[in-house]
């Protein structure tokens, strides 16, 4: 079955039944209608949290995205060999051709820079999982999470890079991986967006975020992330201006359906019918984000499991507790950016900063979502747009160095809805420079994503395994524009069953 | 008639694309229309294997009547000769052996096995792609060409006969003056204007005001925004830092060439090479900005070679989407699947960009590879096109009066031929120059101080030129831009829609004039579409943005093909082109949905448009009819109120667009079009209402329904101060509440209220009154937001009240939709 939603299906779903019974009244045929209404089901769903393809093991995701490239040395990638290269060349045969970035091509050495954390291994529900000393309360979730090591992309700098992971193609103008999901399973929540972005503080706000990470590319518009934001109106405009009450508005929008009512009289066009109900709707929000954000009723317990920092709006410990009120009211798709990650010099106080404002809200959120019965069926996925390099950028030294990007290997998580829980997946070198295989050596040839490897994940793998658990098939997930059926993964991704539950 | 037999992609004019014309028949005789039935059903469920891009050489391509008919080994797919033996006919039907195979992702439905099997069975006859044949003029409804007098209405007509319906009555004439007035101008008619009309006796009064309307100022600056759209016009370079970039000359030089109703094709030639033509004059070298419009980068670690290939493709792709109406994508990886573009061809095309002379990374810089200097605003352009203008006149009377002076020998007229305008100028204008004792030369030097003083207030914009020794292009294997092979290539243009002119340059000129040259089957049925999309809400082609196989066929292709003819014959005249689609019957329909017509997406034309305005007319609507519109045109993109922190919760620290300052003075309320086009984060109440981030290009908005729409209508700052400059407007222009809501709907909807909707307002307005009569605070509290303090000689709590309808007014669908 072709899933194509035509520019005009689209537009028809944003129509409700209402309005489709409305129309039938208009004199549209009935074949018409049953079309329209056949779509509708089809792609809002009768109940939306079951997915567009199959059955979703996940009714809703929290996307925690690490901007700039965490550093998978000194966070998750032990390499204990490497303290013994302290300062040595990086050998040719590992870096195997692997271009670098215009910022180390003309350094005159790669020196290799092995982290200066310690590792503990953690026990998980498989071989155990290696956690460094900067993410201690992550490491308490061990057995929740599955931990690929042999995350791989392209794209070697940020901008490309961040929006290959986040739209499928390094060169803007996609839709993101949000805007897909809503495209693809509609809103759960009538009084709330169905896509919601926020962004955390950080001390580091390094690297640009752009609009198109969240935004609609060729999709039609109502798909974008709506930001929820820590600094005033929550959601832009949700306030009514000083002077006009709840009340005020109520009299006036009571006044605007007549008028629009009028209208639709006179000319009978049902979207005027669809955008009475949209102000009703925006009525209702001005309610119910207010009681989102309100975190009163908030338990001391709930602030020891994410940390005091949750108190603070705006921080990354408050933008994952309000993640978790969000998943509760239905909200699908909801994702944290983090920026501060890119160290390319002092990345031991710049990461230990990074860590501080990340780990124990990471470990809170999972714990939360456990102890409510609502991480079986939440997606939670952490990780950057790439990694970082074993050489030291600039100057080396045991306690500072800093480390450039690395596009062949780089460590991402996820935990909860349909993921096997407390297993590692993939592994990398001895340098933690290329995926390897079991043994420990460099993949020959060096995976890519024309072919899946086993043991692999192109991020295209990592967005075609979000799809899927979200209950979409990434390859029939798909929008024609200029002739040609457009989907999250282009004409690559593969679904990593290895990571299933 | 059996068609003829012909060769795919070799013959120019066909029979096919006329046939299909007519109407529809289902009869098993009738012949089956190849380029509209049978081309668009293999290029859908075949082509994937047996297209342009086989990956087998060996393989069967269907997409050429040459590789179909050829003998496979004792069969062939398609047997001209022996019809009822075409292997295709047992394929398609075959249960063991089924084309498309059982597992392909795209079967043939009964009815299309059925139609290729009619079609075998009538000779299996080729043709090219409608689009691919330069358009011709034909009958609404005849195989023959067109009358002189043949009308747009006569095509929709054509159609909806066949069904046994009409156009539906024309629009009152009040609906039909807001209804032109925003087409063209993007603003209701003014109310003198609109009484004018309404009390005209003349037969002709409509045809009056839509001249009044193509000679406003602001119909350039409306018309302009959907080109700015399609060449995505930012501020900022777009990646990365997203820093300011220097190019707003240009869009001002867009509006300044859309009021002088520039002919397109010239519009086209100076964007796509204004610098390479002889003398470029400043306008030909700003228009040329277009070529510079990609996104850019600077970001550290990125690879210059990277960047320079990607430049490319973005502006090969674009070009595609603009001019072609197609996606060039696929072309850049392998051969495209459905449409007749071999590889070699999307690189030869991008050769043409690859020789311009910027730098592949950005620096970040304002000035950012070449740039000129040029006027700041539109009132400036205006002012130097005069000065140009002068100048011509000055040269011109200087240059007949040299063969009679001393001193014009052979070295000097040499010398005069060669220079450029601004030369000349200088030459006349020199003291101890050969033109000392004339007139001319105390003009000149009159002129030249005027043109000093001109320059003096000019600012940079980015341009295009190329490079003295040209970059090499080769075809990059998958698109990887460290992965060229073969030989070099040099550029070239898409050898399916037509030859590249002889005579013409090898380089961005050539282009430009294969792309204006007469026989071009695609730019003007493209820039057609688009015209017709702006002005009725849908193209004729339901996907502007592709023409090709796989792209929607037209809803009334002659009409497509009249109009398209008819750009070229009027001189490429926009003008002329828009006048005749807004005085059509067809548009001056009611647009009220038929009871007798099934058709949703009024794909018969039998009602007039209606859909809800962009984010730019809606907000210029509210500042229109408050009297805050700040009429200045052009000059550097202005702020109005943003949220605190948008651009900086997103922007690297090292970016100079991560502090948003709002404009505190009248640039607030100057029009849409003018505000700041930040391409990473543009104004959210532009993309609250679906305008695109002009990162790529865009030749279609989505047009939403949202309920944060809702709430930026209401509570938006610049909305709230628009609306208390309106309620402040009515006040004191009118003296009772009848009058006022009279012309509170006379602005928006550009007639009075019915009953219900004034019961509606009254109603609203008096439990306003009675609020805020009690309570003043929350009064003064409403009225304080915005920069501009009101001048208030009204009692406040009325103004409060009054603002608060307004802004319902204003939010409601009589004001937001075009009806």
């Amino acid at each position: 079955m072709n899933d194509q939603v035509s520019a005009f299906r689209e537009h028809e779903l944003n129509l409700t039944r209402r309005q489709l019974f409305g129309r039938g009244a208009l004199g549209l045929g009935t074949a018409a209608m049953a079309n329209l209404l056949s779509r509708d089901v089809r792609a809002t769903g009768s109940n939306p949290a079951s997915g567009l393809h199959h059955q979703a093991k996940a009714k809703r995701i929290i996307y925690l995205f690490m901007s700039g490239g965490p550093s998978h040395h000194d966070l998750w990638d032990y390499k204990p060999k490497m303290q013994e290269m302290f300062g040595q060349p990086l050998p040719d045969h590992i870096r195997d051709g692997q271009r670098i970035t215009g910022m180390t091509a003309r350094q005159k050495t790669l020196p290799i820079c092995p982290s200066k954390y310690k590792f503990t291994k953690h026990e998980n529900n498989d071989r155990g999982v290696w956690v460094s000393e900067l993410l201690p309360h992550t490491a308490t979730v061990a057995k929740e999470l599955c931990v690929v090591h042999s995350t791989f992309t392209e794209a070697i700098n940020h901008d490309p890079a961040i929006t290959y992971i986040q739209t499928g193609s390094q060169i803007p103008g996609r839709p993101s991986l949000g805007a897909w999901l809503s495209y693809g399973l509609g809103s759960m929540n009538e009084n709330l967006p169905g896509y919601v972005v926020m962004h955390a503080k950080t001390s580091f706000a390094e690297q640009s975020l752009f609009g198109r990470l969240w935004g609609t590319g060729f999709l039609s518009s109502n798909h974008q992330g709506i930001l929820l934001r820590s600094q005033g109106d929550p959601v832009l405009y949700l306030s009514n201006p000083v002077g006009v009450t709840r009340d005020d508005r109520r009299a006036q929008l009571k006044a605007l359906a007549i008028l629009n009512q009028q209208q639709h009289k006179r000319f009978a066009d049902p979207e005027v019918l669809a955008r009475i109900k949209q102000h009703e709707m925006a009525y209702r929000m001005q309610a119910s984000v207010p009681e989102l954000m309100d975190l009163s009723q908030e338990t001391d317990k709930t602030f020891e499991l994410y940390g005091e920092a949750a108190r603070e709006p705006g921080t990354f410990a408050a933008c994952c507790l309000n993640a978790r009120r969000l998943a509760e009211r239905g909200v699908r798709n909801i994702q944290i950016f983090h920026r501060g990650w890119d160290a390319h010099g002092n990345l031991p106080k710049e990461h230990e900063s990074q860590c501080k404002d990340v780990d124990q809200a990471c470990a809170g959120l999972i714990k939360d979502l456990k102890q409510r019965g609502m991480l079986d069926e939440t997606l939670v996925v952490w990780g950057g747009e790439f990694g970082r390099t074993s050489y030291c950028q600039g100057g080396l030294q045991k306690q500072n160095y800093g480390r450039d990007h690395h596009p062949r290997c780089f460590t991402v998580w996820l935990a909860g809805g349909g993921i096997k829980a407390g297993i590692t997946y993939g592994q990398t070198d001895d340098y933690a420079y290329n995926i390897a295989d079991a043994e420990g050596n460099p993949l020959k040839p060096q995976p890519n994503k024309e072919h899946w490897t086993p043991g692999t994940m192109h991020i295209h793998d990592l967005n075609a395994t979000i799809l899927h658990l979200a209950g979409i098939d990434h390859k029939r997930l798909t929008y024609r524009y200029q002739g040609r059926d457009f989907r999250l993964t282009d004409v690559h991704g593969h679904l990593i069953r290895d990571l299933l539950a | 008639m059996m068609q003829l037999i012909r060769p795919l992609f070799v013959i120019g004019i066909l029979l096919s694309a006329d046939a299909s014309y007519a109407a529809e028949t289902t009869a098993v005789t009738a012949p089956v229309d190849f380029a509209r039935t049978i081309l668009p059903l293999l290029s859908e469920k075949c082509f994937v294997c047996h297209g342009p891009d086989a990956k087998d050489k060996d393989a069967l391509r269907l997409d050429a009547f040459a590789t179909a008919t050829s003998d496979r080994g004792g069969y062939r797919a398609i047997n001209p000769d022996a019809p009822a033996e075409s292997e295709i006919l047992v394929r398609i039907q075959s249960a063991d052996n089924p084309m498309p195979p059982q597992d392909a992702e795209k079967q043939l439905t009964a009815e299309e096995r059925e139609l290729i099997k009619r079609w075998v069975l009538q000779g299996g006859a080729y043709s090219k792609h409608w689009a691919f044949v330069p358009p011709r003029r034909l009958a609404p409804d005849a195989n023959k060409p067109a009358k002189q007098t043949t009308t747009i209405d006569d095509y929709v007509r054509a159609t909806l006969r066949a069904r046994k319906a009409d156009l539906a009555p024309v629009a009152d004439p009040a609906t039909l003056a807001r209804r032109v007035s925003l087409v063209l101008t993007g603003l209701p008619p003014e109310p003198a204007q609109l009484a004018a009309f309404l009390n005209s006796k003349d037969s002709d009064a409509y045809e009056q005001l839509v001249d009044e309307l193509l000679d406003s100022p602001r119909y350039g600056e409306h018309q302009a925004r959907y080109w700015l759209d399609a060449v995505r016009y930012g501020d900022t370079h777009g990646l990365h830092l997203d820093n300011r970039r220097g190019i707003y000359p240009y869009r001002d030089w867009v509006v300044t060439a859309l009021n002088g109703n520039l002919p397109l094709n010239e519009f086209i030639v100076w964007q796509l090479a204004g610098d390479l033509l002889p003398n470029p004059t400043l306008e030909q070298r700003v228009a040329t900005g277009f070529v510079r419009m990609n996104p850019s980068t600077a970001e550290g670690g990125a690879i210059p070679a990277e960047f320079q290939a990607k430049n490319n493709f973005d502006r090969t792709e674009t070009l595609g989407t603009v001019f072609l109406g197609m996606s060039l994508t696929c072309a850049r990886c392998h051969t495209h699947k459905y449409d007749p573009i071999p590889q070699n061809e999307y690189y030869r095309l991008l050769a043409f960009f690859n020789s311009t002379a910027e730098h592949s990374m950005d620096g970040n810089k304002y000035e950012y590879g070449p740039v000129v200097k040029a006027p700041a605003n539109v009132a400036a352009w205006q002012a130097w096109n005069q000065l140009e203008g002068e100048r011509k006149l000055l040269i011109g009377d200087a240059g007949k009066k040299i063969d009679d002076l001393d001193g014009a020998n052979e070295t000097f007229l040499a010398q005069w031929k060669q220079a450029s305008s601004a030369d000349r100028l200088a030459i006349v204008a020199d003291p101890k120059g050969i033109f000392a004792q004339l007139d001319e030369h105390q003009r000149a030097i009159a002129l030249v101080e005027k043109i000093e003083t001109a320059e003096k207030s000019f600012t940079i914009t980015l341009v295009a030129e190329d490079l003295a020794k040209p970059r090499t292009t080769q075809v990059l294997t998958r698109g990887e831009y460290n992965l060229p092979t073969g030989d070099p290539l040099a550029p070239g243009i898409l050898t399916v829609m037509g030859a590249f002119p002889q005579d013409a340059p090898r380089n961005r000129l050539g282009l430009a004039r294969w792309l204006t040259a007469r026989n071009h089957p695609l730019v003007t049925r493209v820039l057609i579409n688009q015209i017709w999309q702006r002005t009725f809400g849908d193209g004729l082609v339901r996907t502007p943005e592709d023409f090709g196989l796989q792209g929607q066929q037209p809803t009334h292709p002659r009409l497509l093909d009249w109009l398209a003819v008819e750009l070229h014959e009027s001189g490429w005249n926009l003008k002329h082109i828009l006048r005749l689609m807004v005085t059509s019957e067809t548009f001056r329909q009611s647009s009220a949905w038929r009871d007798d017509i099934d058709d949703p997406e009024n794909r018969l034309i039998a009602r007039g448009p209606s859909y809800r305005l962009d984010a730019e007319v809606i907000r210029d609507i509210g500042l229109w009819a408050s009297g805050l519109l700040a009429p200045e045109m052009g000059g550097e993109g202005v702020k109005p109120y943003q949220p605190k922190g948008l651009w900086s919760a997103l922007m690297h620290p090292a970016s100079n667009t991560k502090l948003y300052v709002p404009d505190k003075d009248r640039k607030a309320f100057r029009r849409s079009l003018y505000i700041y086009w930040k391409r990473t984060s543009p104004h959210p109440m532009m993309t609250l209402f679906d305008a695109p981030s002009r990162e790529a290009s865009c030749v279609k908005r989505s047009r939403t329904n949202t309920s944060l729409q809702s709430l930026g209508l209401f509570n938006e700052t610049q909305r709230v101060e628009m609306a208390r400059a309106l309620a402040a407007r009515l006040l004191e222009q009118r003296t009772n509440d009848t009058e006022r809501i009279d012309l509170l709907f006379t602005l928006l909807a550009s007639r009075k209220p019915s009953d219900h909707e004034r019961a509606a307002c009254s109603d609203l307005l008096s439990s306003l009154k009675t609020r805020y009569a009690a309570n003043e605070q929350d009064a003064r509290a409403l009225l304080s937001i915005g920069n501009v303090s009101p001048d208030v000689k009204v009692k406040i709590t009325d103004l409060a009240a009054w603002s608060q309808l307004t802004i319902t007014v204003l939010a409601s669908d009589v004001a937001i939709l075009l009806y």
